[in-house]
């Protein structure tokens, strides 16, 4: 079957990147129908892939797959390549729809931005090493579009980097995902140290016969590294600083590509995974502690992209959750609908930002009436991250549930209900505040068609693909089934639950309930939220100021040390030239001039002599003649 | 009293010492021409002295002495252009104002 068309769905982004990169700004300016189209024409590709791959299931040989020899490393063959498969195929469909949604919308967002063709052209970017990593059958590759992936995160997030924050916050983002990259670095040797390839097929299949302790450090690795790059606590610091860049591209990262990379690699080499149980184990208290740690600090941001950006650390907590219950279904399910239901708030949020002029939803209110689609929309999503039957949600989170009850995981069930439960009681919160109540700006105003369109194609995603829950497993290989009926009670009673205390404390009418009078008897506990629970000032102090006190020693050491030797040589080296310069100057010159001195002296004598006047040379003649014949009588006489 | 030779050759010493003088001495570029003539005058009465009373018989001082004065009349007409030619351009025919030469 020859489908090497696949092959495109990742180079058609890449190649807008291409095209754009060496153009002026003017000339990308006038090319910005190409991402949008090339992204469509990706998505295009990406459903007849998933058609061709249908009806999925589980196989050994993926449907369609393409390598390239690199050469050979230590006498074993390097090769990269793609496959497609059932999982690949739905990541593929998600990616390029999310990411074809964002990038019409941003035609609206940024149009007045002078780098617009430049923030088109990393977007393209991004997406192509998502896709590219979904359809890599090899690890090499992947930790090279993952990579490729951090670089572009940095490129969005500091896109405005006139502005000091964009600027801090990408270098933060860049850093802090760095830092888990290392584990996947850590993860690579050890897989080429024991199984000699990075082929993924091979490498899951072999890591049963590894030697001892070999798929703990992998699988370690493999961890770390997806908590960076997921935003896991401790390395969730850069997600929420992230926002600092556009909101499509926030809506981009934290839906289709970057934080979903992670979950999606964990899926994928989940069975290494399952030889080192305590690594799953980890990957689950992880998982609980970022999903309820990060739906407390939901809970007390007022900035809605801020509110938006705990809620993904939170929900992606939920699908850590899920992988360390040992379900790549679960957690991808999730994945999937969060990806639709988050963008869809993100390119929300954006339309709210934009005709608020502010981020702080306690200067917003009151948008409902003016604004109906996108009200619409964002209650959609809203309800959806809240987990309301029958939309997305609902029917992921209980997928979530069931396999944590399945497997007996008890304490993290209510850890995850006391999450879900916190999810509906922040998502109201900020509905509340942003959508009722009194207007506080003027001349609210509905966004343009290209971003109402996106929104309202994700929002109509939203409401039915939970429906996909059975259908979405069974394509991956497993059984599907729909969510238990009790399951299905406790969720809806806690986000009930939720969403009553939000519109209890920010809904009511009268507004009788002072939060202020809450704050102050939460304490402590309140203020540890409002401070992000004191992660990024013990980074501060442990790390960044730690760092800095060794680089003003090394600088110190710098301006002493090797200064000190350097300037010493150079010092040495003039006197010595100096002296060079005095012998020259003395000797050399010396007996040179003195020569010469001596001829003009001798000569100055001479010229004495040649004073022009004849009668001169005649007495000198006349003399010299006199003393000849005077020598000559006197010898001529002795 | 009879002259002998030495009386001869101590005027023709004496006339070519003062011609020597005043070649040497004489400012004015004439002068200088006229001292010039009487060293010529004393070596002409040297040659006629010597010739008459060491060799009588061959007339060869005499003849050399006729053709001295004339060399010496045509060094004169050369010498008295010279002179006029240096006064032309120096309007001066002192021997002293012609210094090009020195060094």
């Amino acid at each position: 079957m020859i489908m090497n068309w696949v092959a495109l769905i990742p180079a058609l982004p890449a190649l807008s990147f291409v095209v754009l990169l060496p153009l002026s700004r003017a000339m990308r300016k006038r090319l910005l129908w190409l991402p949008p189209s090339a992204m469509a024409a990706s998505a295009a590709l990406s459903l007849a892939a998933f058609v061709r791959t249908w009806p999925g299931g589980h196989h050994e040989e993926p449907v369609w797959s393409i390598a390239w020899a690199l050469g050979h490393v230590g006498g074993r063959p390097l090769e990269l390549g793609l496959a497609l498969d059932p999982v690949a195929a739905a990541t593929l469909v998600v990616v390029t729809i999310v990411a074809t949604c964002v990038q019409i919308y941003s035609l609206g967002y940024m149009h007045r931005d002078e780098r617009e063709g430049w923030y088109f052209a990393v977007l393209s970017l991004f997406t192509a090493a998502m896709l590219a990593l979904v359809l890599s059958d090899n690890l090499l590759l992947t930790f090279a579009m993952w990579e490729m992936m951090g670089l572009c995160s940095y490129l969005l997030i500091g896109f405005w980097y006139e502005l000091e924050g964009p600027r801090k916050a990408s270098q933060k983002a860049f850093l802090t995902t760095r830092v888990g990259d290392l584990g996947f670095l850590v993860a690579l040797f050890a897989i080429w140290a024991n199984a000699g390839t990075f082929e993924l097929a091979e490498v899951l299949h072999g890591a049963g016969e590894w030697a001892p302790g070999a798929a703990l450090v992998v699988s370690l690795g493999l961890l770390w590294a997806a908590m960076g790059k997921s935003a896991q606590i401790p390395l969730h610091v850069w997600l929420p600083d992230a926002m600092a860049g556009p909101t499509p591209a926030s809506a981009l990262i934290h839906a289709a590509t970057m934080v979903a990379a992670g979950v999606f690699v964990v899926a994928r080499t989940l069975p290494i995974f399952e030889h080192a149980p305590g690594v799953l184990t980890a990957m689950m208290v992880v998982g609980a502690a970022t999903a309820l740690a990060a739906g407390l600090m939901a809970a007390v941001q007022h900035d809605i992209k801020k509110v938006l950006a705990y809620s993904t650390v939170s929900q992606l907590g939920l699908m850590f959750v899920a992988l360390g219950a040992g379900s790549a279904v679960a957690a991808l399910f999730h994945l999937t609908t969060h990806a639709f239901f988050k963008s869809l708030l993100f390119l929300g949020a954006g339309v709210i930002i934009h005709a608020a002029h502010t981020q702080d939803m306690r200067e917003m209110g009151g948008l409902a009436r003016h604004m109906p689609v996108t009200t619409a929309t964002f209650t959609i999503g809203s309800l959806a991250l809240a987990g309301v039957f029958p939309l997305a949600g609902f029917f992921s989170k209980d997928e979530i549930v069931t396999v944590l009850l399945h497997e007996h995981h008890y304490v993290t069930v209510g850890f995850v209900l006391l999450a879900s439960g916190l999810t509906a009681f922040y998502v109201t919160r900020l509905w509340f505040r942003v959508f009722s109540g009194p207007e506080q700006a003027e001349e609210l105003h509905e966004a343009h068609r290209s971003m109402l369109g996106p929104m309202t194609l994700l929002a109509a995603i939203t409401l039915v693909a939970g429906f996909a829950g059975p259908t979405y497993a069974e394509f991956l290989g497993h059984e599907g089934k729909w969510p238990e009926v009790t399951v299905a009670l406790i969720s809806t009673l806690v986000a009930a639950v939720g969403i009553g205390a939000g519109w209890w404390f920010y809904g009511g009418r009268s507004k009788v309930v002072n939060t202020r009078v809450w704050k102050q008897r939460l304490g402590y506990f309140y203020d540890a939220l409002v401070q992000k629970l004191y992660f990024d000032l013990t980074y501060d102090t442990l790390f960044i100021k730690g760092y800095f006190r060794a680089s003003e020693g090394a600088s110190a050491f710098d301006a002493h040390v090797v200064d000190g030797v350097v300037n010493g040589a150079g010092t040495a080296w003039v006197a010595t030239a100096n002296g060079a310069h005095a012998f020259d100057q003395g000797v050399v010159d010396g007996a040179v001039n003195g020569v010469a001195d001596a001829s003009k002296g001798i000569g100055g004598l001479f010229r004495r002599l040649q004073t022009g006047r004849l009668q001169n040379y005649q007495r000198l003649v006349v003399g010299a003649v006199v003393v000849l014949m005077l020598i000559v009588i006197v010898s001529r006489g002795a | 009293m009879t002259l002998g030779l030495e009386a001869y050759l101590m005027l023709a010493a004496l006339l070519f010492s003062a011609g020597m003088y005043g070649a040497v001495s004489k400012k004015g570029a004439v002068q200088v021409l006229m001292s010039l003539e009487l060293m010529a005058v004393g070596v002409d009465l040297n040659l006629v002295a010597f010739s008459r009373y060491v060799t009588p018989v061959e007339m060869t001082g005499q003849f050399f002495t006729v053709f001295v004065m004339i060399v010496s009349a045509a060094e004169i007409g050369l010498g008295l252009a010279l002179v006029l030619a240096i006064f032309r351009s120096a309007r001066s025919s002192e021997v002293d104002s012609l210094a090009e030469l020195k060094g």
